[in-house]
């Protein structure tokens, strides 16, 4: 009996299509994007991530069983509630509850994008084939920023879709009708900031968990950091018993720049001003602290094009071909 | 039957996609060769002209003009010669400070995408994509090449059965060991069908058998299979199995270059004789027909004449004879790889460099 093999082993030159050298780019988000597809903590933090929104929209669905549900002629105890919130600052908290979630997301992802291909010396396979720097980091960054896109804005959307549908006589439309537009933008801000930080940071290292523990830590001192102003602001603010005898508005204004110095705050700030709210305590109830103002817009964009842009340009930097003979 | 013989048989072979082969050139180069074939189709997989390479203040390649045929080259040349360099510029990795280069007709300033489409690379380091099976690795590498998706997944099958994989396919790539993890380089290298490949110390860290197999499948590949071969190693046994021809450089110049069979020749083509046993008598019968006469070992001679090898080895036989003794053995001498290596880094740089000298 023959020892040999039935198929044909040999080598054989492949003669198939090449498609065009452009655009390598998608071919590397889409494999980072099918990797991160594969983690079953991304299906989970996606769903949590989405959790205020499930969470007003029960609220929402209660109100409206208990407004069904009174006597003709009588008041309900929640007619108020509908007439007294804020649409569109819903949005704004929604995207704050998440932001510990888009973190997370992000870190699965996009920690070791880069940092793990440095161990493993993939920049020569990638290098070696017809692409290049900016397909190579377009291509990770990409694929960090789609899902992190795609996890944040469909519960907004939902929710959005839901409010036009149910709400739209209480001034969910009318209060904002360029809200639709404000908010895709407002995401992909957010979700681009995420990826750059994530991306730059995982280029310094060679292992994708000690990149995704420096971004941990950054997040979180800045977070925490975010919470000392916040003691800040109510000392500036004199308290309960000596309103207006507070610190002077140039040292406010410091505060509350200062309150939005961190990842979370710069992505908070930059979406008040996008959707152009100060802001309300979450589930629409009224909140006895006044809110810090969030910076301007220009400010909270420019500080986050500029962070995005340095830890681009440091993954630009680290990204080389590598020495290819010993 | 190919339609061109010699260096022009692996571009336009029927037994090829002709279609494909031809799209593997650049579109200027192909107009000009299908106006006239003999002239414009290149003899060469890469070439370049008074390329100089710096980093910095240091001329990693100094005016290097040279010319890599087809078929399986060996690269040598001692540490910091500049193989590395030739390489990355090959690549398209390094701008060259002046001078200019193609590979398979393409520009290496401009055409990099277009080069790198067209090559297989397989580095000296480990490298794979973490978190990936073998054979998504090796599709992973076809589709960065431009490959299809579903053609990449089966080619990947078919090469990685090729290099020895076919059972271990499905296993993370940072599970395998050393040995698999040469071979899945020369698998994610090959998927594309590339028409040169650049092999970086292929045997490094594999035991006896595993080189051996690395070097037979890299033989394999470059002999008969439209397949042209670039091997840098420090390994002279190594490239002397696999290569054809050698380019020897050296402080970023061009040594030497040429067929391995002709720097392994003696000048003088002096003859190796093997005899049954010892004969002084034969030595004596030598030196009377006017040759020269070495003793290599007890029953082995080296005989040089000012004749042809031929004739040479008449006069061999003619003193044989004479003397009664048996000739076991008749052939041309020839120097080691190791031993031409060694002439060769010790001697002037080349004063026509692609010409085949020593």
């Amino acid at each position: 009996m023959a020892s040999t093999p039935i198929a044909d082993l040999s080598y054989r030159n492949y003669d198939g299509e090449l498609t065009s050298t452009n655009n390598r780019w998608w071919v590397i988000a889409k494999s980072t994007m099918r990797m991160a597809m594969k983690k079953k903590a991304i299906w989970i933090y996606a769903i949590l991530s989405g959790f205020y929104y499930v969470a007003m929209i029960i609220v929402l669905f209660v109100v409206d069983q208990m407004t069904q549900n009174v006597v003709p002629g009588q008041k309900s105890p929640v007619s108020g509630f509908l007439n007294s919130i804020q649409w569109k600052d819903q949005f704004v908290t929604g995207f704050s509850y998440g932001q510990i979630w888009f973190l997370a997301i992000s870190l699965v992802i996009g920690a070791g994008a880069i940092a793990n291909d440095n161990r493993a010396n993939a920049l020569l396979v990638y290098l070696s084939k017809p692409c290049d720097k900016r397909d190579y980091l377009f291509g990770k960054w990409l694929g960090v920023f789609l899902p992190l896109f795609v996890v944040s804005a469909t519960p907004s959307l939902v929710f959005y879709f839901y409010g036009a549908m149910s709400y739209r006589e209480m001034g969910f439309l009318s209060s904002d009708p360029w809200l639709i537009l404000k908010l895709p933008l407002m995401l992909a801000i957010g979700s681009a900031f995420h990826a750059s930080i994530v991306i730059g940071i995982s280029s310094m290292f060679n292992q994708g968990r000690m990149a995704g523990a420096v971004y941990s830590g950054f997040y979180f001192i800045t977070n925490f950091f975010t919470q000392l102003m916040t003691i800040a602001w109510l000392a500036a603010q004199g308290g309960p018993r000596h309103r207006g005898e507070g610190a002077p508005e140039a040292v406010k204004n410091l505060i509350g720049k200062l309150y939005y110095s961190s990842v979370d705050g710069l992505n908070i700030g930059m979406s008040k001003g996008i959707i152009g709210t100060k802001g309300s305590a979450a589930f629409g109830i009224r909140s006895p602290i006044e809110m810090v103002p969030a910076p301007s817009l220009m400010f909270s964009l420019g500080t986050i094009a500029i962070i995005s842009s340095l830890m681009m340009f440091i993954a630009w930097r680290r990204i080389r071909p590598v020495e290819i003979v010993g | 039957m190919r339609r061109y013989t010699g260096s022009f048989g692996s571009y336009l072979s029927p037994s090829d996609s002709s279609s494909r082969a031809i799209a593997d050139l650049s579109p200027n180069l192909v107009a000009q060769a299908l106006e006239n074939p003999v002239k414009y189709l290149p003899v060469s997989v890469a070439s370049t002209q008074n390329l100089v390479v710096q980093y910095g203040s240091f001329v990693a390649l100094n005016d290097l003009t040279v010319e890599i045929p087809e078929g399986c080259t060996g690269l040598l040349g001692p540490n910091g010669a500049g193989k590395t360099t030739l390489l990355k510029t090959i690549l398209g990795f390094v701008t060259p400070a002046a001078g200019s280069g193609s590979v398979l007709g393409f520009d290496i300033r401009s055409q990099g995408r277009e080069i790198r489409q067209r090559i297989g690379l397989m580095p000296e380091q480990d490298c794979h994509i973490p978190g990936m099976s073998a054979v998504q690795f090796v599709a992973y590498a076809g589709e960065l090449a431009g490959m299809p998706g579903e053609q990449a997944i089966r080619r990947a099958h078919e090469v990685l059965e090729y290099c020895g994989l076919g059972e271990a396919r499905y296993r993370n790539v940072e599970t395998y060991s050393t040995g698999m993890k040469q071979r899945i380089k020369l698998a994610q290298a090959l998927v594309h069908g590339p028409k040169l490949l650049l092999l970086d110390e292929p045997t490094n860290g594999l035991d006896p058998a595993g080189r051996e197999d690395m070097l037979e499948l890299v033989r394999s590949v470059s002999h008969g299979k439209g397949l042209n071969v670039v091997i840098s190693s420090h390994l002279l046994p190594d490239i002397e199995r696999v290569a054809d021809q050698v380019i020897v450089v050296m402080k970023g110049q061009l040594r030497v270059q040429g067929m391995i069979k002709e720097l392994k020749k003696i000048a003088g083509a002096p003859m190796d004789v093997e005899l049954i046993e010892h004969s002084d008598p034969f030595a004596t019968a030598m030196r009377s027909r006017g040759a020269t006469i070495e003793e290599l070992t007890h029953s082995r001679y080296r005989v040089q004449t000012n004749q042809t090898p031929a004739e040479t080895g008449k006069l061999v036989l003619s003193a044989a004879r004479e003397v009664g003794v048996q000739v076991r053995g008749l052939e041309l001498a020839e120097r080691s790889l190791e031993d031409a290596f060694l002439d060769v880094i010790g001697a002037p740089p080349a004063q026509h460099p692609g010409g085949f000298q020593l």
